[in-house]
């Protein structure tokens, strides 16, 4: 009988245990919140610590620095574990705040980038009461839509649900993108005047609630004898955080008398809610938003007309048609929407009042701009850009290496891969796949990881042109900016395609009066570009690839083309609504014009390449040849649509059924040396060229059993479909060294400190001094964009904003004149400083609090 | 024996026409069985068809999700910066308008769910909506085929070693009811109540984390052996903590319900008798108790070898194990009909077949069974 009760016992303890390690793990406390008064402040110190060291000594390795990559599909509730037990070295893709803390206890080296940013969006609708409902919608007021900046506590819930790891968010442009640094003076006095205060929020929704006609009947808002009832549709899928957020503002919401419904919903479920249900019907009030800034957009002016007008490309949802805008904001949310603007200067101006009036109308309250982490070990070194991290970005495959050494090799963990074919033209476009496609490709220009600027990858130089009067400015010296008062699309420049006959079309075919265009840009090519470039089958680079590209961006898209794909027609017709022609100037040096009605703000960002780097990733003419055989004789298709369309294969040029179609087209075109559109590309290609081209790729196919060539610094040596792993090779015979981008090692994100008197006389001048430094060293002056200082007084208001002076190299003076001293009240004041620098798109804060006294 | 067989000689007419009867009442049977199972089926797919569209709510959903993600991609890509609203407005209704036609929205639903059910009922599986094959195809057929062997290997490992060392050790324990081991196993077998899973959670941090002597998940190692021999080995060593997981979590249950069962079958009266006959142990075991026992061993087997189709969905996550039950449970996410409906037509029809031929299979082991008798 005892024995008997002893395994009953042990039973029960087995199951207890379980049940209790299920429910035990992974918990951990969340941090004390503090109370700061300058919400973004924290980034100079942890910026700081971020780990990735520059190269020390010049090389003579070319191509990658690595021997090998091996890449494997890692789950992210695991990636920390594989790596501390040395399954994985690098899990590429970010990880969000919630496991930073496990990511440092591991001890682990981590990337840091833009993740997710979150928001809450209004149901507007109403007048107070829904149409469908007759129900009061507070939301309806936009006064009670502003209040709700001051109701949520952005900096509870960094704490809180981001560990601390995320930035606080008052507007729909990012936090620590070029814009939001270019404003740094003006976004602070609004981050000051809409910091949480709930006391203002109750009595500003408690003065909109009763001119709406609704009661507080026990501490609970009444309409037409019943509860105002808020329905929260809070998102549960995703990375999860918006469950906790949603919860919160409902707990505050319930705070100053609404009643909450709080309808827990995945993406699929919301979507038929928010985006495409009629707001009328009053089936919800707040939604919890995110979107996602995976590039440095230095251009985020249209994220006014894209999140809070009519006008905006959501304008076929309800919701946005419901949105009414005063005319002075749709103005300027069109103008900075459109570049309707003539000098950088207006541009502010019209940015500035574009923010006072988002927060006007408030039809989201922005919360937090989230960030990522990619854990990596200790030896291992990446340069990850601000926004893409260390899987999205170009500069990643580059730059990714063992500490000291060359050679080695690295295994990579992400969470997926293969999910869809690859090929250039309309394959995956997955950032699982286009993660391991960079290590295989160049690219014209590459962009600056942390001020999102482009440098020149495979081409030399630049001369952009635009119309005076464009606001285009330049930071670079490779690239060279000029103004015309009018800029002439030559004749002979190739301006359309002639699908049947496989020609292009000239300026002076389609446009006999002649043409114009509002920019253009002339790149030229290393005058070794032929010699030096190779693909990864051992074929020579050549214009061909170049004019190739030039053709598929056409071709499949234009009726009466062999391999024309009605899903590709749209976005050929944007793109030539806004494209005026290009023209091959030389091929010794190579230098192509570009024509375009399109700019962009900065110079960088106006020049065109024509490198062969598709939307899809990068090919040489020939595999594309035999791409274009499959896609035409109806075997194969290079886009989903497509082939759902005729019930055929996507094409793949890695694996599965393509390969043996692909194969096969392959010999058919070496055996007849196929020049793909003779009557254009029989210029720059001879019949032994193409022979050649395709002996190389036949080649390239029985070795490593796919179709995938580039010439980034590693190929593609080994595809295991179902397994889901790839396996990457260093490729010698890349022309550049492997330390090209050593440079950027680091971003130089700003220290600041301030010193100064600690009492003020009123009346009297105040002087601080401001250093700024970098890893110890003095900032040098000509990397400064602006040092702009705000002067608070003791009430948190704005007193003053100006600009300090420079001293020398990391040394700035803010002079605060005795007129100004003399408007401020006995008292604990504060100055703060914003160091806008120019290699990093991450302005600085630093503040230091001084009294004043008569 | 002379009289026998002149008995049987005797009765050769009525044998005939028995025959005859016979033969008819089972073709009579299988006509009506098999026509029943086949509406079964119809049914049973329709439903699955209209519960993987929520009665057509899924349109809607998947509009709202186009709409969303196709104006997001539009307004995030850096070329469509310059287009003029009307273009860039275009550009979206354009790219909805295309995607919608791609997966079918275009038509009614009443005509997609009876044009699902016909392909499916003649298994052209058609093609997917959403997903792809591991090679890149959009058929269901290869969808399936890339994965079930991977989830055979895995799920037939677990369960054929369950089923065979359950009953083994099952009959052993019914033998020694009330020992120490017999004991111990209905003690432990609460311990299934804990899903696969959780054990392969444990299983990676003590031997993947811990002791680093198995891997973490996966297949094959990264990169996959070249050699035939060491892939062998590497896939072995990859199936020893999934496989250890779904058989721990169904060892002791399944070991105390055979074992229990058995004990049942061993307390018959014709078993009390054959033990008083002074027959041997293992005749008793071997004629008294597994014999009237087949057509339930026989049945669990039938359903355990169709049941290895349907995967095991999180045990087969948790260890990124390239199964069949991720790309169910893919598919539902995505709401890819033909996925689900290829998935589960070739398992409606795994299981009517095995349920027909079980009634034959009874009738074999079992002489009391007549296929189609009316007791």
């Amino acid at each position: 009988m005892l024995r008997n009760r002893l395994f009953a016992l042990l039973a029960l303890l087995i199951v207890a245990s379980m049940v209790l390690a299920a429910c035990g793990g992974g918990a951990t406390e969340a941090p004390a919140v503090e109370e700061t008064e300058a919400p973004a402040e924290v980034e100079t110190e942890e910026a700081a610590e971020e780990p990735a060291e520059p190269t020390p000594e010049p090389t003579t390795r070319r191509g990658g620095w690595l021997d090998e990559v091996v890449i494997s599909v890692v789950s992210s509730d695991a990636a920390v574990t594989q790596i501390q037990a040395g399954a994985i070295d690098i899990y590429a893709s970010g990880l969000s705040s919630a496991d930073l803390p496990s990511i440092e206890e591991a001890g682990l080296q981590y990337s840091k980038q833009n993740g997710l940013y979150y928001e809450l969006t209004y149901n507007p609708a109403g007048s107070p009461a829904f149409e469908g409902t007759g129900k009061l919608n507070p939301f309806s007021s936009k006064k009670v839509r502003e209040a709700m900046n001051w109701l949520v506590d952005r900096e509870y819930i960094n704490q809180e649900v981001y560990a601390g790891g995320a930035l606080l968010k008052f507007f729909p442009i990012t936090t620590q993108f070029p814009d939001y640094a270019d404003l740094a003076d003006v976004v602070r006095q609004y981050e000051s005047k809409y910091a949480y205060n709930p006391d203002l929020a109750n009595e500003a929704i408690t003065a909109e609630m009763e001119a709406m006609g609704a009661t507080l009947v026990d501490g609970k808002w009444n309409f037409n004898g019943e509860p105002v009832v808020v329905i929260l549709l809070i998102r549960t899928d995703s990375d999860g955080t918006r469950v906790p957020i949603g919860d919160y503002v409902a707990n505050q919401l319930e705070s100053i008398g609404f009643t909450t419904d709080r309808q827990y919903k995945t993406s699929s479920e919301a979507s038929p809610l928010w985006v495409g249900g009629n707001p009328n019907d009053g089936l919800w009030h707040v939604y919890t938003g995110a979107w996602s800034a995976n590039i440095i957009d230095r251009d985020q002016g249209d994220n006014f007309q894209f999140f809070s007008t009519p006008t905006s490309v959501y304008s076929f949802s309800p919701l946005w048609q419901n949105y009414v805008v005063s005319e002075e904001f749709q103005t300027a949310a069109d103008d900075l929407a459109f570049n309707r603007y003539s000098d950088l200067e207006t541009r502010r101006a019209t940015f500035e009042k574009a923010i006072a009036l988002e927060f006007e109308h408030s039809f989201r309250t922005w919360l937090i701009d989230g960030k990522n982490f990619a854990p990596y070990r200790e030896g291992v070194q990446v340069t990850y850009d601000l926004a893409a991290g260390v899987d999205g970005a170009q500069i990643s495959a580059y730059t990714l290496r063992l500490a000291d050494q060359e050679g080695g090799s690295v295994k990579w963990g992400q969470p997926d891969l293969f999910v869809d074919p690859w090929n250039p033209i309309a394959g995956s476009n997955w950032a699982f796949d286009a993660s391991v496609q960079r290590f295989t490709q160049s690219y014209g220009m590459i962009y600056d990881p942390h001020t999102g600027l482009t440098w020149p990858h495979r081409i030399e130089s630049a001369e952009v042109t635009v119309v005076e009067g464009l606001p285009v400015g330049v930071t670079h010296d490779w690239v060279s900016l000029n103004f015309a008062s009018e800029i002439a699309v030559p004749e002979d420049a190739w301006v359309d395609w002639d699908a049947a006959n496989g020609v292009f079309i000239t300026a002076g075919e389609k446009f006999p009066d002649g043409t114009t265009a509002q920019s253009k840009s002339v790149v030229t090519y290393p005058a070794d570009l032929f010699d030096t470039v190779k693909w990864h089958d051992g074929s020579s680079f050549s214009v061909a690839d170049i004019v190739m590209g030039m053709i598929m961006t056409f071709d499949p898209g234009t009726e009466g083309s062999a391999i024309y794909d009605e899903s590709q027609a749209g976005a050929l017709e944007s793109f030539k609504s806004v494209f005026k022609g290009y023209k091959i100037v030389s091929t010794e040096p190579l230098v192509i014009e570009y024509y375009s009605d399109g700019f962009a703000l900065d110079a960088e960002i106006n020049v065109t390449t024509l490198w062969p780097a598709y939307a899809y990733g990068e090919a040489p003419w020939h595999t594309l040849a035999i791409g274009n055989l499959a896609d035409a004789a109806g075997e194969l298709a290079y886009s989903a649509d497509k082939a759902d369309a005729n019930e055929i294969e996507w094409l793949s040029f890695i694996g599965g059924p393509s390969l043996e179609i692909l194969k096969a087209k392959l010999d058919q075109a070496a055996a007849e040396s196929l020049v793909p559109y003779a009557a254009t590309l029989g210029q720059f290609i001879t019949a032994d060229e193409a022979a050649a081209r395709y002996a190389n790729l036949a080649s390239w196919y029985d070795a490593h059993g796919h179709f995938w060539v580039g010439t980034g610094g590693y190929y593609l040596d080994q595809v295991f479909l179902t397994e889901k792993t790839a396996t990457l090779k260093h490729f010698a015979d890349h022309p550049d060294l492997s330390d090209r981008w050593a440079r950027f090692g680091e971003p130089k994100v700003a220290e600041v400190e301030i010193d100064g008197a600690g009492q003020v006389t009123i009346g009297d001048e105040a002087t601080f001094d401001v250093f700024v430094t970098f890893g110890g060293e003095a900032y040098p002056a000509d990397e400064i964009k602006q040092v702009k200082f705000l002067l608070y007084d003791a009430t948190g208001a704005v007193v003053t904003v100006g600009e300090a002076t420079a001293a020398g190299d990391g040394q700035y003076t803010v002079v605060i004149p005795a007129d100004v001293t003399a408007t401020l009240e006995a008292g604990a004041n504060k100055v703060e400083v914003a160091v806008v620098p120019l290699p990093v798109a991450i302005p600085s804060f630093q503040s230091f609090e001084f009294v004043t006294a008569p | 024996m002379t009289t026998v067989t002149e008995a049987q000689q005797a009765s050769q007419p009525v044998i005939k026409k028995k025959s005859t009867s016979t033969f008819m009442r089972v073709v009579q049977y299988s006509l009506i069985r098999l026509l029943t199972l086949f509406v079964t089926i119809v049914i049973g797919i329709y439903l699955t068809i209209m519960i993987a569209n929520m009665g057509g709510y899924v349109d809607e959903i998947m509009r709202s999700e186009i709409r969303e993600r196709v104006t997001v991609q539009v307004a995030m890509n850096p070329a469509n910066k310059n287009l003029s609203q009307e273009a860039r407005n275009n550009l979206v209704m354009s790219e909805i308008a295309q995607e919608e036609k791609r997966i079918g929205l275009d038509q009614p639903i009443a005509v997609r769910t009876f044009r699902y059910l016909s392909n499916a009922l003649v298994l052209d599986l058609g093609r997917a909506v959403n997903m792809t094959s591991d090679s890149g195809s959009k058929t269901v057929r290869l969808i399936i085929l890339e994965r079930l062997p991977s989830t055979l290997l895995l799920m037939g490992t677990s369960n054929l070693f369950l089923f065979f060392f359950g009953i083994f050790f099952a009959l052993s324990l019914s033998r020694n009811y009330g020992n120490f081991w017999d004991k111990l196993v209905v003690a432990l077998s609460p311990t299934s109540a804990v899903p696969p899973w959780f054990y392969g959670i444990f299983l990676i941090l003590i031997f993947a984390a811990i002791f680093k002597v198995l891997p973490f998940g996966g297949m094959v190692d990264a990169p996959p052996p070249d050699n035939r021999f060491e892939y062998s080995l590497s896939v072995l060593k990859h199936l020893i903590l999934p496989g250890s997981s779904l058989v721990l979590a169904s060892f002791f249950l399944s070991i105390f319900n055979w074992r229990t069962f058995f004990l049942i079958y061993s307390s018959e009266d014709y078993v009390d008798m054959a033990k008083a006959k002074g027959l041997a142990a293992r005749d008793i075991e071997r004629s008294y108790i597994l014999r009237p026992t087949l057509p339930t061993i026989i049945t669990n087997f039938a359903l355990l070898l169709i049941g290895l189709w349907t995967g095991a969905i999180i045990t087969e996550t948790v260890f990124l194990w390239p199964g069949l039950g991720r790309t169910i449970f893919r598919a539902i996410g995505l709401y890819d009909t033909p996925v689900i409906v290829g998935t589960t037509i070739i398992y409606a029809y795994l299981l009517a077949i095995t349920v027909f031929l079980l009634d034959f299979v009874y009738a074999l082991v079992d002489p009391r069974v007549k296929v189609g008798g009316s007791n």
